[in-house]
């Protein structure tokens, strides 16, 4: 290799010092909020004094917390499904197609993710006030779908393009219609595409906070947005046990990902 | 021939202003081995894949026991097909990939796992049922696609180079199993390949291919002894073209002159040949003899390189004004001893055996 980590010489400590510095940049935020949601202090105090479940026990106890954690769970289980499939329709027509303006369209679909997400969640509050849409399930879908889609249609693209379109073929000319062909050879075949498209699209969904802030009403909360609405309102280490609870459920999912990838490999 | 099992009628495919296949037509028959040989972008692949369904003519129709194929989508064709790259379906095993056109056909359990054995027996995989495609060699994953491929009995199979991604060794040995393949079903096989000596093996006829239209259909000793046109005569076999002109006509026959004054008749010729036409003389390699010394009014040279192969010799002649001369002599040839480079020697050769083919650009104005 030409970047050999072994002939870097007096760079190694410096790398591997800069790395450290990183990874703890990174980890420490997490661990501090964990710290602090087993804290006993009300007041969010480093390190702290004492050690209690206390603001898990009142986490539990409200039922508003656990309402936003199915409402998430409930649109970003719609999004993954839409996402997915739009997805994948998508990332076939733009491997496959042969058309005017194809390459125009690919970019056309990633925008939402150099776009700002405030002007997107602007943009589509106006337009939901206008079709009567504002505040209800449906509209908080399609803003969470349009942001999870590019994740989806890279991931299952990368995929497609990675799957020789021959296979297909040959499912064709073993007397399958080209839809089961698809169905039933190409999908299993890129579905490490797929389930990376799956976990990106829940993720992108279950922890937004600038789309679900102006897609709520006071019925219809996500998790981020209860937390962001109770920062607001005051500053209680439920926050951090809220918190520590999404982080968890996402390096589960993580994890689970991360499994399913190697498993593939081998 | 109306009533040919397949068949093929003025077959052209364009891509916009590209052509790739011009004026293809061919009958085969039942139980034939037919091979597309040709140089790649030659049309052969294009035309395996309008007979597949993946690809529409632009023109023409192919009849399959006098009934049109065009109007019937690839999944209905019923067609087996071998690709050039490895197709078996990852996420299957062996056995699900070979029972995966009986599923698709709502075959009885039964007889799918019957008819799934006897294919792998076919072709030699016994056993190897539950095998993942990726745990295979590449061989032993185009036998296992032979078998998908022949599982359902189709009356034709295709093969789009199927060979090409096997060394040397691998491709002969399952050349060999083809061949046993087609003798045992007795299916028609539609074979496309580059590569003549797999062609010429192979084969029941072969169709040479050569910018979108079939130059010569034949049988491979057909194809060697009395190629058509130019481009055959280079593709199938080794030869020697010798630049010429047409002196006289005689009939099919005609009298060419040959660098250094030398005059051959009695030459078969294709194409219009009028004297003072422009003529590739070709000459087989092992169709040439050679006698040590020149002799005046004969086609002669330096002996420049000498090389042994065994059964035969293989020597390079150059000649002052004309390309090097190949020359295969059988081993223990009179005239090999005491042949050394550099030796002066005159070459042989009976003008039957040779074929002049005229350069079309100068036959028109003389």
């Amino acid at each position: 290799m030409l970047l050999d980590f072994d002939k870097l010489g007096a760079l190694k400590p410096f790398l591997v010092g800069l790395t450290a510095i990183v990874c703890l940049f990174l980890v420490l935020p997490i661990i501090f909020i964990a710290a602090l949601s087993f804290g006993s202090s009300q007041w969010l105090i480093f390190p702290p004094p004492g050690w209690t479940l206390r603001w898990y026990h009142e986490l539990f106890a409200d039922p508003r917390w656990l309402y936003s954690a199915l409402t998430s769970l409930k649109i970003a289980a719609i999004v993954t499904v839409l996402s997915v499939v739009i997805g994948f329709l998508a990332a076939l027509g733009l491997n496959r197609g042969n058309f005017l303006g194809r390459e125009a369209l690919r970019a056309l679909f990633l925008t939402p993710m150099i776009l700002p997400v405030v002007v997107l969640a602007v943009a589509l509050y106006a337009l939901f006030l206008r079709l009567g849409l504002a505040g209800t399930t449906i509209a908080f879908v399609i803003a969470h779908l349009v942001i999870a889609l590019p994740f989806s249609i890279i991931s299952i693209g990368n995929a497609l393009e990675g799957f020789d379109k021959s296979i297909e073929d040959a499912a064709i000319l073993c007397g399958a219609n080209p839809w089961e062909a698809r169905l039933r050879i190409t999908v299993p075949a890129i579905s490490h595409g797929i389930f990376g498209a799956a976990v990106f699209s829940f993720l992108a969904s279950w922890d937004e906070v600038v789309l679900a802030i102006f897609m709520a009403s006071p019925t219809l909360q996500t998790l981020p947005v209860k937390i962001w609405a109770t920062l607001r309102q005051d500053l209680t280490p439920v926050i951090a046990a809220a918190s520590t609870l999404l982080i968890a459920f996402t390096i589960v999912l993580m994890l689970i990902a991360a499994l399913f990838h190697r498993r593939r490999k081998k | 021939m109306t009533d040919a099992f397949l068949s093929i009628r003025g077959i052209r495919k364009a891509y916009g202003a590209v052509t790739a296949v011009k004026n293809v037509s061919m009958d085969i028959a039942e139980g034939e081995f037919m091979t597309f040989l040709g140089p790649s972008g030659s049309g052969k692949s294009t035309t395996l894949y309008i007979l597949a369904g993946f690809q529409d003519p632009t023109e023409g129709d192919i009849l399959i026991r006098g009934k049109s194929l065009l109007s019937t989508p690839a999944h209905k064709r019923n067609i087996g097909m071998v690709f050039q790259r490895y197709t078996l379906f990852p996420h299957l095993t062996v056995g699900e990939n070979v029972a995966f056109p009986l599923r698709i056909r709502r075959r009885p359990k039964s007889e799918i796992i019957e008819r799934v054995r006897a294919a792998l027996k076919l072709v030699r995989l016994e056993g190897l049922e539950d095998r993942k495609p990726a745990n295979m060699s590449g061989g032993q994953q185009q036998r296992v696609a032979l078998a998908r491929a022949l599982v359902y009995n189709p009356p034709v199979l295709l093969m789009d180079e199927p060979l090409s991604a096997l060394d040397k060794k691998l491709r002969e040995e399952i050349q060999f199993e083809i061949r046993r393949i087609h003798q045992e079903t007795g299916v028609t096989i539609l074979y496309v390949t580059h590569d003549q000596e797999e062609a010429l093996r192979l084969s029941d006829r072969i169709a040479v291919f050569s910018q979108g239209e079939i130059d010569q259909i034949g049988t491979g000793k057909e194809l060697y002894a009395n190629p058509a046109t130019l481009f055959v005569a280079g593709f199938i076999g080794d030869s020697n073209f010798i630049d010429a002109e047409v002196i006289a006509v005689d009939g099919a026959n005609a009298k060419l002159a040959l660098p250094g004054g030398v005059q051959v008749a009695g030459v078969p010729v294709h194409g219009t040949a009028r004297p003072g036409a422009k003529t590739s003389l070709m000459l087989r390699p092992e169709r040439i003899d050679i006698e040590l010394g020149t002799r005046p009014g004969h086609l002669s040279g330096t002996v420049a390189d000498i090389t042994f192969l065994g059964n035969n010799i293989h020597l390079v002649v150059a000649h002052e004004r004309a390309k090097p001369i190949s020359v295969r002599l059988p081993f223990g040839h009179s005239a090999l001893d005491g042949l050394t480079s550099g030796t002066k020697v005159t070459l042989h050769f009976n003008p039957e055996s040779a074929h002049g083919f005229v350069d079309a650009s100068t036959s028109g104005n003389g």
